[in-house]
């Protein structure tokens, strides 16, 4: 157990040092393209944590990226924090409000909650609009500045700043991911997937369904929230409109897309919604389609792709496979 | 007079969200689905609603197109969709959440066609009503001729549904399906079929209120996303499975959101859904009118 544990760190070590090494022999564009993956891959992260192991589910999940987002501007602008603490203080507010949500959530059932999260990913970014120091629908400019000497001294080439970007992201996105693989693997991992199994059985067995609940809804919050805070980051800004409840829907989409059960397929999920938008993108120049289309296809594909997920692999692409296989074999056992 | 006024205003729009929250009772009763998509479906009926006013320079010509193309939609909806969600996806760790992530799905993928097909820039889909508020003794109230247009509108439609569901055998079949599919399949109602139908209802009520509030604002593929929360906060106000409980709910939430709009301001309509929403949710789960199985079950 030890040793497979320092092996995964490892191989943890071994990802990041490669990906940053990579970072020097790719465009500006892809650069910043797979800083956005990182971001996406904490969000879906969050999406299948809450909804894989914990069985509840969130359209809210924009809005606690919102809350995320401006609590690391807001800490950073007036308390001049370093960009990492700016952003813990956005995860840690993120969490405080996903505790005082997920206790309401405990006490919700499926639609219940899918409703109530919803009205509040439609209400809570207008706030901004509401108190002067959020600033309104401009929103709040975010410039982490340039990376410190010492570390584009180091490297080849120019350090610019979306490499900066992409740096601080494949940092957060590795600690994240080695956090998460751990903790649900952990006890809590366990009664979450107990809950979420059968809560009856869960509770006789000594389980604290509604803290349980709880619990998972503040951690996913805080990882929505670090995910915010990085978008933040990347966008230059906090902005109602960048935490729209299209974003919600996005990040469910790639949760589903990625297996909800499945953390590894929050890698699938996120380099899906990346691509996705690329790929329509070059297909329509290339047929030149008018600019309505450019901008729809990629809903258009990445909903149609939700559609067939849900009623043709439910668990998602990969579990479905392996569960194939699993009943294949066991009917072998039989004949 | 401010308060008559703010009234007045409250009820066109409770009108409006009690239409939403007839269309998202109506497929709740029968599926035990919150369909998210009710608001694309409404918005892709306004927009073809839209084309035939373009065609024929009418808005009372184009409002039962709107109506039977919201109609269809919803039934394709079901019986592409949904029945073949439900054959497939019963069982599995998501089996709970499929439905609700299926009308997501809807929802964006309507939304996208709609912007390519129409584009995501605001249209003005108008009516030969004046939205300018009645004069009453040199005091122009805010109550408009649209407003009355969209207050008959959406009693005649309720109407119609008593009517239906009442009076007719189609209604009755409505009533026991969505009770008790098994026995009424063994009393020979082809269960699958009456729910699409009740899907079709809710389709056109939806488009109903897509077509009446659209003239008052204006038409964009998202534009009918808040309608779809203050529908669902209505319904849940209304106990989700009570028909005269969504025409309550919306009535008192419209009425509600007038008054904070009067006297608090304009800025907190957003979040006042979400926080009557949880307040509701807490003090009377089962909402006014609903049955006695609470949200915990559903």
């Amino acid at each position: 157990m030890r040793k497979s544990k320092a092996l995964s760190a490892l191989t943890f070590l071994a990802l990041g040092l490669a990906l940053l090494g990579l970072s020097n022999f790719v465009d500006e564009l892809r650069v910043y393209q797979g800083a956005q993956i990182g971001v996406y891959i904490i969000a879906i992260s969050s999406i299948i944590l809450l909804t894989g192991y914990s069985g509840q589910i969130s359209l809210g999940h924009g809005a606690l990226m919102a809350i995320g987002g401006y609590s690391a501007v807001l800490s950073f602008t007036y308390w001049h924090l370093p960009v990492l603490l700016a952003f813990t203080v956005g995860a840690l507010s993120s969490a405080l409000a996903g505790f005082i949500l997920g206790m309401a959530a405990a006490r919700l059932s499926g639609p219940y909650l899918a409703g109530t999260t919803l009205a509040l990913a439609v209400g809570l970014p207008s706030l901004a609009n509401q108190f002067h120091i959020l600033g309104g629908e401009q929103g709040l400019s975010f410039d982490i500045g340039e990376a410190p000497k010492w570390i584009a001294d180091k490297t080849v080439g120019e350090f610019t700043q979306y490499k900066w970007f992409f740096w601080i992201t494949v940092l957060c996105t590795l600690v994240t991911m080695w956090f998460i693989k751990n903790l649900l693997q952990s006890r809590y991992g366990r009664t979450w997937k107990a809950v979420r199994g059968n809560p009856s059985a869960a509770a006789l067995s000594g389980i604290n369904v509604g803290r349980s609940k709880v619990l998972a809804f503040t951690v996913s919050s805080a990882l929505a929230g670090l995910a915010g805070a990085l978008l933040a980051m990347l966008l230059g800004l906090v902005a109602p409109m960048a935490f729209t409840l299209t974003l919600s829907f996005t990040i469910v989409t790639g949760a589903v897309l990625a297996g909800v059960t499945n953390l590894a397929g929050s890698i699938v999920g996120a380099l899906v919604l990346v691509v996705i938008p690329e790929l329509t993108d070059a297909v329509a120049t290339h047929l030149g389609g008018s600019q309505k289309i450019t901008a729809n296809l990629p809903g258009l594909i990445t909903s149609v792709l939700l559609i067939l997920t849900v009623i043709f692999a439910p668990n998602g692409p990969q579990l479905h496979k392996r569960m194939r296989a699993s009943k294949k074999e066991s009917s072998n056992t039989i004949k | 007079m401010l308060i008559l006024d703010t009234l007045l205003i409250g009820l066109s729009s409770g009108a409006i969200y009690a239409l939403m929250a007839l269309a998202l009772v109506l497929v709740w009763r029968s599926t035990r689905v919150v369909n998210f998509a009710q608001a694309g479906q409404a918005i892709l009926s306004t927009y073809i609603g839209y084309e035939v006013m373009n065609r024929t320079h009418s808005y009372w010509i184009s409002i039962p197109f709107a109506i039977i193309a919201g109609g269809a939609i919803a039934a394709f909806i079901d019986a592409v969709i949904m029945r073949a969600l439900a054959k497939r996806s019963h069982k599995g760790s998501v089996a709970e959440i499929a439905p609700v992530i299926a009308t997501l799905g809807m929802l964006g993928l309507i939304r996208s066609l709609t912007g390519a097909i129409w584009g995501n820039e605001y249209l003005q889909y108008t009516s030969p009503v004046s939205g300018k508020g009645y004069l009453i003794g040199g005091h122009t109230i805010p109550f408009s001729p649209q407003n009355t247009v969209i207050v008959v509108g959406a009693l005649l439609v309720m109407g119609v549904f008593a009517v239906i569901f009442k009076f007719t055998n189609l209604g009755l079949a409505l009533r026991a399906a969505s009770f008790q599919p098994e026995i009424s399949r063994l009393a020979g109602i082809r269960v699958d079929r009456i729910r699409t139908i009740g899907w079709a209802f809710a389709g056109s009520a939806g488009a109903v209120a897509g077509a009446l509030v659209t003239p008052t604002s204006y038409l964009s593929p998202n534009s009918l996303d808040l309608l779809l929360v203050s529908g669902f906060v209505a319904a849940v106000i209304g106990g989700l499975d009570s028909l005269i409980g969504a025409v309550l709910g919306g009535l008192i939430l419209g009425v509600g959101f007038a008054f904070i709009l009067q006297y608090i301001g304009t800025s907190v309509t957003f979040s006042a859904a979400f926080i009557i929403l949880i307040v509701v949710l807490f003090v009377r789960p089962r909402g006014i009118l609903g049955s006695k199985v609470g949200r915990r079950d559903a």
